[in-house]
């Protein structure tokens, strides 16, 4: 199992499209910055104006390029036919899935929180002691917001992982992605009330707010769910995908 | 070095490929169709048979990255996924092309070694050994055909395994690299190896291997020594094109 873990580690380290997935869900600092800048701009001709928490706002850019990489993880060796190399080598099914999970979930858990902690920095640095809305709360107070949303990009990397291996074609499983991510929220909000919330509640991008206590959108107003089952959904999306693309991988031929 | 220490276990046959009544079927096509032989070590075998004759789903069936319908295939006594370090048993080149492409040779080498606790040292050592020490660290995206040929074969060897199997090895390959992998063939039997290798040409099969197996829509049509063919033919190639004339069929297997 360690061996093939270092070997996942090594594969996920030797290639450019890590790098480049990698730049673009650091982008949220930049944007951040940006964002920090044009905001203290106007705080400072108006006094005080009310801004989006930059790591809020970009959240949905770092969870989607995490969830692209983990998706690129399994089907960039269907797309070569390098799995068959790999099943040759580790002909233990299961155990390349969980040694692909492991090295997805700590590297994308890792740069997930880096990212959004540098950006809630730099962004609270930047605003000093003016008014924006978003850096009145204290830091223990956005705590559990920063933590579930690390956890969100997260999941998602493992349920891209789980989507792939079930796919196994990159643009299947990024759409899929997508839909889980953009697509069905949007969709969810215009459905009739009561059932917009309901539904909504246990979307993956909505779990964020109801783990950290906080209302879904103005639009929504509060999830069903309490903190921890919320969280515990959160962790049942990656391990039933994953559960899901273990089974077909370790059934169907390669 | 092929060989354990303490020899075979009793009643095993060591470095033998044995397939017993092995059969695939995929949807209403039968890919693989009853068939029985075995590959003793010490000579190169030729796997010969016309395109979609079954000969890349017989070597996926025995490295069990496809699942045979009925049957077994065994090496050394023993299925393939069974195991624990595969690579130090048998090697394989199913696909030259089954790499992805933005990876070093050098790291494609290594992320295989790792699985089965083969070191960097080995990983150098195969590549001085095929002819590639020098690009090493270049992209595989760069390489010829004969180049990937080259790098699949020093995947083939990286554990030193009893057991070589080789799917149109020579595909790609200048004159150089053709008379090269004859004698690497010739010199890895003569090792006490076991080698597998399936091509097309036959003045290079008739060159290079000892035993022939000929298949035709999935059956066995000829098991026998190429010397035992060409006194009843007038060359292998007449041999070949007489067995085989009633099985050219083209869509057979995947």
């Amino acid at each position: 199992m360690t061996a093939v873990f270092s070997s996942e580690w090594l594969k996920l380290r030797s290639v450019a499209s890590t790098y480049h997935a990698m730049a673009t869900a650091a982008l949220p600092i930049v944007l951040g910055i940006v964002w920090t800048l044009y905001a203290t701009g106007l705080a400072d001709e108006r006094g005080s104006v009310r801004a989006a928490a930059p790591e809020q706002g970009f959240l949905p850019l770092l969870q989607m390029s995490l969830a692209v990489l983990g998706v690129l993880t399994i089907t960039s060796e269907y797309a070569t036919g390098t799995i068959r190399t790999s099943l040759v080598a580790v002909p233990k099914r299961g155990t390349l899935l969980l040694a692909k999970s492991g090295v997805v979930g700590l590297t994308m858990f890792l740069a997930a929180h880096v990212i959004l902690f540098v950006t809630h920095a730099t962004s609270r640095l930047m605003a000093g002691d003016r008014y924006l809305g978003f850096n009145e709360a204290s830091f223990a107070d956005e705590l559990p917001m920063l933590l579930a949303s690390g956890l969100s990009a997260t999941a998602l990397a493992l349920v891209g992982l789980g989507l792939g291996a079930v796919i196994r074609s990159t643009a299947g499983a990024i759409v899929s992605v997508i839909a889980l991510l953009f697509v069905l929220p949007g969709i969810a909000v215009y459905l009739p009330p009561p059932w917009n919330t309901r539904v909504s509640t246990l979307l993956l991008p909505n779990l964020v707010p109801q783990i950290a206590d906080e209302r879904l959108s103005s639009r929504l107003g509060d999830g069903f769910l309490p903190p921890w089952a919320a969280l515990a959904l959160l962790f049942a999306y990656p391990v039933v995908t994953l559960a899901i693309g273990s089974y077909t991988l370790r059934r169907r031929d390669a | 070095m092929v060989r354990r220490a303490g020899g075979p276990p009793p009643g095993i046959l060591y470095g033998v490929i044995e397939l017993h009544h092995l059969t695939k079927r995929y949807g209403s096509t039968l890919a693989v169709h009853d068939l029985s032989f075995t590959v003793q070590p010490g000579h190169v075998t030729g796997f010969l048979g016309p395109n979609g004759a079954g000969k890349s789903t017989t070597l996926r069936l025995i490295l069990g990255l496809d699942a045979p319908t009925s049957g077994q295939a065994l090496v050394s006594g023993r299925r393939y996924a069974s195991l624990r370090r595969p690579m130090r048993e048998v090697g394989a080149l199913l696909d030259a092309g089954a790499v992805h492409g933005g990876r070093s040779a050098y790291d494609h080498l290594l992320c295989l070694a790792r699985t089965n606790d083969i070191g960097s040292r080995r990983v150098a050592e195969v590549l001085d050994q095929v002819g590639l020490g020098g690009v090493a660290r270049k992209r595989v995206s760069g390489f010829s055909l004969g180049m990937k040929q080259r790098l699949g074969i020093a995947a083939a060897l990286l554990g030193d395994p009893g057991v070589l199997m080789f799917d149109e090895p020579v595909n790609g390959l200048d004159p150089d690299g053709v008379r090269w992998i004859r004698e690497l063939m010739r010199s890895l039997a003569a090792q006490g190896r076991t080698i597998l290798l399936s091509s097309h040409l036959m003045s290079e099969m008739a060159l290079t291997a000892d035993r022939i197996v000929i298949v035709g829509r999935g059956r066995l049509v000829a098991e026998a020594t190429v010397t035992e063919l060409t006194a009843r033919h007038h060359s292998l190639e007449d041999a070949y094109l007489a067995l085989t004339a009633g099985s050219v069929q083209y869509g057979g297997a995947r």
